[in-house]
């Protein structure tokens, strides 16, 4: 608090100095008089004595003297923290990791006083403050192996994953005190330490958001990192970081003509990397592209003092749903300079998400093997889906199918159907015939692993000679082929495929006990629950309705497969333990999928009285369904699932699933309700999403997550706890509420209750991007600093960091008169009534 | 045999076989086809107007899956029913044999819905002259099937396509009568969908009791075993449409097709397992 006194406390200046104009005056009129009136010093000096008080008195009188007392304050700049909290800060920096370095440089600005510090954290997107809510997000995964979606003011943590809210710059406060505002009582280094490691650098992203708050402008930025960031880069830091900025230019109230930029201090977390080997980088020249050769340039370096004498081995290798992963390539890259390079060339087989382990052997003195194994997941296209279709004999069934096939574009269909079996009689020579020596051999021995999709149809594998080859069929399917197998006389138990290995991976038993292995009585198949909601299914339910066409017989199979889900059923026809017979069953096994259809009739979609309501469109989008189905097409698949920002191997991991086509929770056989089509509308049942993950290699199941559904399209994060470094594979399966329960005890009809599963391979990486380079990069933190007239400090000198003065602001202020008007009136009288009469006792008028 | 035409007097015979062949049709059961054969090959004869099957070559159809059957592991319908072109029944099933003798009728608006229904779904159609030596039938099933289908242009299809070359490698169509080389098609979507055929396939395979019905002209077995080939090699690319344009097999056509090459090296054909 401060007092002073002011002239007035109401008078405008220019009144004022009127006033005090007029007082002069009366001064200077009063001095000349005296002077020729010099003659009466004697009463001279009491003449000017009391004209001069007379004058003040009269002067005060009209200014009316007052007291101000004003309260306020010093304030200090804002200054914009950005500490890097990707997971690149965890890398060995000066004294401990790059992360505690932060720390203490942050607790070392901690006492600087009168600056205002708002602290965030960058990583990947917007920066988000280093809140309480951060620091209690962590804890809470720590001890429950979850973590909860922050939101709102107080709940800015997993600092730059995706996903993560972005935070408002300025809510948070670095104080004196340590704390991170005044509703902060948390160190900072705490906030620091809590926060969720980024998987990138994004120093840009953050600067452009800080840019662009609608916040008080900032006088100073200042950013701690390592330097190994993604943005600005390396080559571009000066100008991606005045580019960024830009919305903070005061370029016309700059002296100078300067940039008018805030000044953007960087502090180095570290200027040495570790002794390290490791793969830097994973490119591929151009998509992948199923059974297509691709390139992968493989990137290593040596730093940190470690020497990489002579070349490194290096290998690719395919990880597999069990097993050991398949080599794709070796090879060895020479290091020169510290970095080498390397192009392996790979052809992957099947299409969609592929994991792939890139390893380096390291030298010995590697301090961070973490880095030296790379999971990269590759994401394979179809440049046409490749369908290998075996059929046992010409039907119209045959014919329809292959049409179909052949009229889509993006099929590429080698069929062989046998024309001829070993009793007919051609009556030719064999010149004459057109027939060619079906290749069985060839095919499954050295042309099946190029194949997308297999389709068996009405095919009997003993005459044939396939019998021996269904191992390596049942092994493609493992491997990630698909595999439809069609009903007819000739197909499933009636095709000698019963304790076979293509039976261990269809989505059926094939133990029938004593049945016949055809049933030939015509019915209609039924939709069960999950037949209603499948995706696969909608497209033919869209064109028919919930009517099928009547089929004239089945082949005759057994229970469902766990897992597989059965979407038609036969209306009378029992499995051995008296559940519907499955018509149509979806399955997955390994890393392929696999459908049986057991009927031979699917062609009256396409030609029938019944299929003329639909122009015969419905048999081509049954099967085109199916096969998109089998080869992962995502219109088909009943829910979405993705690691949420990735995945960190000892980090938790959150994984975010999205429904897609869910049930109506009706018993199998209701109608569709008017709520429940497929795909779509809220859901009348308790509808349940189990996420399944498993390890690729072990296919051991390392988490089993659940969660209710609501409706489709709901978005649910899961927390999957903390993951080991590897591949794996997260299956989704909708199903009713209870219908596991039921299928354990042997309620067939649980089953009935289960969609289809879709699945999504994602790779858990220790350090990943981020820990690929451990080496530092102050140049390119001195560059940022340089191009806005920053400082470039290490972070232990971040108490020498010259951060602006504060200034004073007023808060509160108070005027009190001194005296009352009227004191001041009766004094200016009386000064002058002392005057006059002193005057006319000296002569004078 | 089916004959097309309006009749303006009846006899007496014709109407008692077509009582009995209503009553037939009531009493008989619905044509249900069991597993397995619900997708075989099945010739049914096509009738328009007041036509009826009868005469010699009502055997043709039946033999004709007899002989699918016996030389070639497509399954067939031994008794094929004939099926009339207003009939919802006539989209049951990919396959009509339309044949005469005569020219006929105009279709009614209804067989010509039918049959445009049946074409539209991707029905094939073997338009059989049994009396090729006047060609009334064909002219007359061209001019109605012009208004079946008004786009479909008729063009002659020759042993480059997959017809001739569907199961029997084969040079040139012949059936009853010698002919014409060539049979000709419409074709829609690059594959033949009618054909016609003015060799009369149908006296080709019809067999009474004591052998063939009709004679051959000029005559020999030979022509019949090539007339009842052509007929395996219709129905297989009924069944297979055009498998056997494939990549797959060229390499091996190519080998075997020679011109005029019918006879080959006179072995006999080996017992593979199973050929494609």
């Amino acid at each position: 608090m401060s007092e002073r006194f002011a002239l007035t406390g109401d008078l405008s200046t220019t009144v004022v100095v009127i006033a005090c104009a007029l007082a002069a005056l009366s001064l200077g009129l009063l001095g000349a008089e005296l002077w020729q009136r010099r003659k009466v010093a004697k009463r001279a000096v009491l003449l000017a004595v009391s004209g001069v008080v007379a004058v003040l008195g009269l002067l005060l009188a009209v200014l009316r003297p007052v007291a101000v007392t004003s309260r306020g304050h010093t304030m200090g700049p804002r200054v914009v923290v950005l500490t890097d909290v990707s997971r690149s800060m965890d890398l060995p920096g000066s004294g401990g990791t790059r992360r505690d370095a932060a720390t203490r440089a942050l607790e070392a600005m901690a006492g600087r006083s009168g600056v205002r510090f708002s602290v965030f954290g960058f990583g990947e997107g917007a920066p988000v403050p280093l809140s309480r809510g951060a620091r209690d997000a962590r804890d809470g995964e720590g001890t429950q192996g979850s973590r909860a979606p922050e939101s709102g003011a107080s709940g800015q943590g997993a600092a730059g994953k995706a996903g993560a809210t972005p935070g408002a710059p300025g809510d948070a406060r670095l104080d004196p005190r340590g704390g991170t505002g005044a509703q902060e009582d948390v160190p900072i280094g705490a906030a620091v330490a809590g926060v969720r490691p980024a998987l990138r650098s994004d120093l840009g992203a953050a600067l452009e958001a800080t840019a662009r708050a609608p916040d008080e402008r900032p006088a100073a930025i200042v950013v701690i990192s390592d330097g190994r960031l993604d943005r600005p880069t390396a080559a571009g830091a000066a100008a991606e970081t005045r580019a960024a900025l830009e919305p903070l230019s005061l370029a016309s109230e700059a002296p100078g003509g300067g940039t008018g930029l805030p000044p953007v201090h960087t502090l180095a977390v570290a200027t040495e990397g570790p002794p390290d080997a490791s793969v830097r980088a994973v490119r591929a020249a151009g998509a992948a592209v199923a059974h297509q050769p691709v390139t992968l340039r493989v990137e290593v370096g040596c730093s940190g003092g470690l020497t990489c004498e002579g070349a490194l081995p290096i290998a690719v290798r395919e990880l597999r749903e069990e097993g050991e992963p398949t080599l794709l390539a070796s090879g060895e890259s020479r290091v020169d300079g510290g970095q080498g390079t390397v192009e392996l060339p790979i052809t992957l087989d099947r299409a969609g998400t592929r994991i792939l382990e890139v390893k380096l052997k390291a030298p010995d003195g590697d301090r961070l093997p973490e880095n030296d194994t790379r999971y990269v997941a590759v994401d394979v296209a179809r440049d046409r889906i490749r369908v290998l279709h075996v059929a046992g004999r010409p039907t119209y069934d045959v014919r329809a199918l292959r049409m179909w096939l052949k009229s889509d574009a993006s099929v590429d269909v080698v069929a062989f159907f046998i024309l001829r079996t070993p009793t007919d009689k051609v009556k030719a020579l064999s010149d004459e015939l057109a027939l060619i020596p079906f290749p069985v051999d060839e095919l499954f021995n050295v042309h099946l692993p190029s194949f997308d999709a297999v389709v068996l149809q009405d095919f009997d594998a003993e005459p044939y000679g396939l019998t021996k080859h269904l191992p390596s069929l049942g092994r493609y399917v493992d491997r990630g082929g698909g595999l439809i197998m069609v009903g007819g006389p000739d197909a499933f138990v009636g095709g000698h495929y019963g304790r076979s290995a293509v039976a261990r991976v269809l989505p059926v038993s094939l133990d029938i006990g004593e049945a016949q292995a055809s049933d030939l009585a015509s019915f209609t198949p039924r939709l069960t629950p999950a037949g209603q909601a499948a995706p696969v299914l909608k497209p033919l339910l869209d064109l028919i309705g919930p009517e099928l066409p009547e089929m004239p017989g089945t082949s005759v199979v057994g229970e469902a497969m766990p897992g597989a889900s059965v979407l038609l059923t036969h209306p009378e026809r029992k499995t051995p333990r008296g559940a519907p017979m499955p018509v149509l069953a979806l399955g997955e096994h390994g890393s392929g999928r696999t459908i049986a259809l057991t009927v031979d009739g699917s062609h009256r979609l396409l030609f029938s009285a019944f299929a003329q309501s639909s122009a015969g469109r419905a048999h081509g989008a049954f099967w085109d369904a199916l096969l998109g189905w089998l080869m992962r097409d995502p219109r088909f698949e009943p829910a979405t699932i993705a690691p949420k920002g990735g995945c960190i191997a000892g980090e938790p991991t959150t994984l975010v699933l999205r429904t897609l086509g869910l049930g109506t929770g009706q018993a199998e056989g209701g109608e569709r309700g008017d709520q429940g089509g497929p795909g779509n509308g809220a859901i009348g049942g308790a509808i349940e999403a189990v996420v399944t993950i498993k390890r690729l290699g072990s296919a051991a199941v390392v988490r089993t997550l659940r969660a209710k559904v609501r409706e489709a399209g709901e978005v649910v994060e899961l927390p999957a706890g903390v993951l080991e470094p590897g591949g794996y594979a997260a299956t989704v399966e909708v199903v009713q509420a209870g219908a596991e329960e039921a299928s354990a005890g042997g309620a067939a009809p649980g089953t009935l209750s289960k969609g289809p599963a879709t699945r999504r391979d994602f790779a858990c990486e220790r350090g990943g991007e981020e820990w690929a380079d451990s080496r530092p990069d102050p140049e390119r933190l001195k560059a940022i600093a340089d191009a806005t007239g920053g400082k470039a400090l290490l972070a232990a000198d971040a108490e020498k960091l010259p951060l602006p003065e504060g200034t004073q602001v007023l808060a509160e202020r108070q005027v009190s008169a001194l005296a009352p008007p009227w004191v001041w009136t009766l004094m200016a009288a009386a000064a002058l009534g002392l005057h006059w009469i002193t005057r006319r006792r000296a002569g004078l008028a | 045999m089916a004959r097309a035409g309006f009749r303006l007097s009846l006899h007496r015979r014709e109407v008692l076989g077509a009582l009995a062949a209503a009553g037939a049709g009531i009493l008989l059961p619905r044509e249900a086809h069991a597993f397995g054969e619900e997708g075989a090959f099945n010739p049914r004869p096509l009738l328009t107007g007041k036509a009826r099957w009868e005469g010699v070559r009502t055997t043709a159809p039946g033999h004709w899956s007899v002989e699918l059957e016996g030389r070639t592991s497509a399954p067939a319908h031994r008794s094929p029913r004939p099926v009339r072109a207003d009939e919802p029944v006539l989209l049951a099933e990919p396959f009509v044999l339309w044949g005469g003798d005569a020219d006929l009728p105009p279709l009614t608006e209804r067989e010509v819905s039918g049959l445009r229904r049946f074409i539209a779904l991707g029905g094939i159609m073997l338009v059989d002259d049994f009396a090729p030596e006047t060609g009334a039938f064909t002219r007359g099933a061209k001019r109605e099937l012009a208004r079946v289908i008004p786009e479909g242009a008729v063009i002659p299809i020759g042993a480059e396509n997959v017809v001739f070359r569907s199961f029997y490698l084969m040079q040139r169509a012949v059936g009853r009568v010698e002919g014409p080389a060539q049979l000709q098609a419409i074709v829609r979507g690059g594959l033949p969908q009618v054909i016609f055929s003015a060799h009369d396939l149908c006296g080709a395979l019809a067999e009474g009791e004591g052998g063939p019905s009709v004679a051959i002209t000029p005559g020999g077995d030979r022509q019949r075993e090539l007339a009842v080939r052509l007929c395996v090699n219709i129905a297989m690319y009924v069944l297979c449409s055009n498998y056997k344009d494939d990549q797959v097999h060229a390499p091996f056509l190519m080998r075997r097709r020679a011109p005029g090459d019918e006879g080959g090296s006179g072995k006999p054909a080996p017992r593979p397992p199973g050929r494609p």
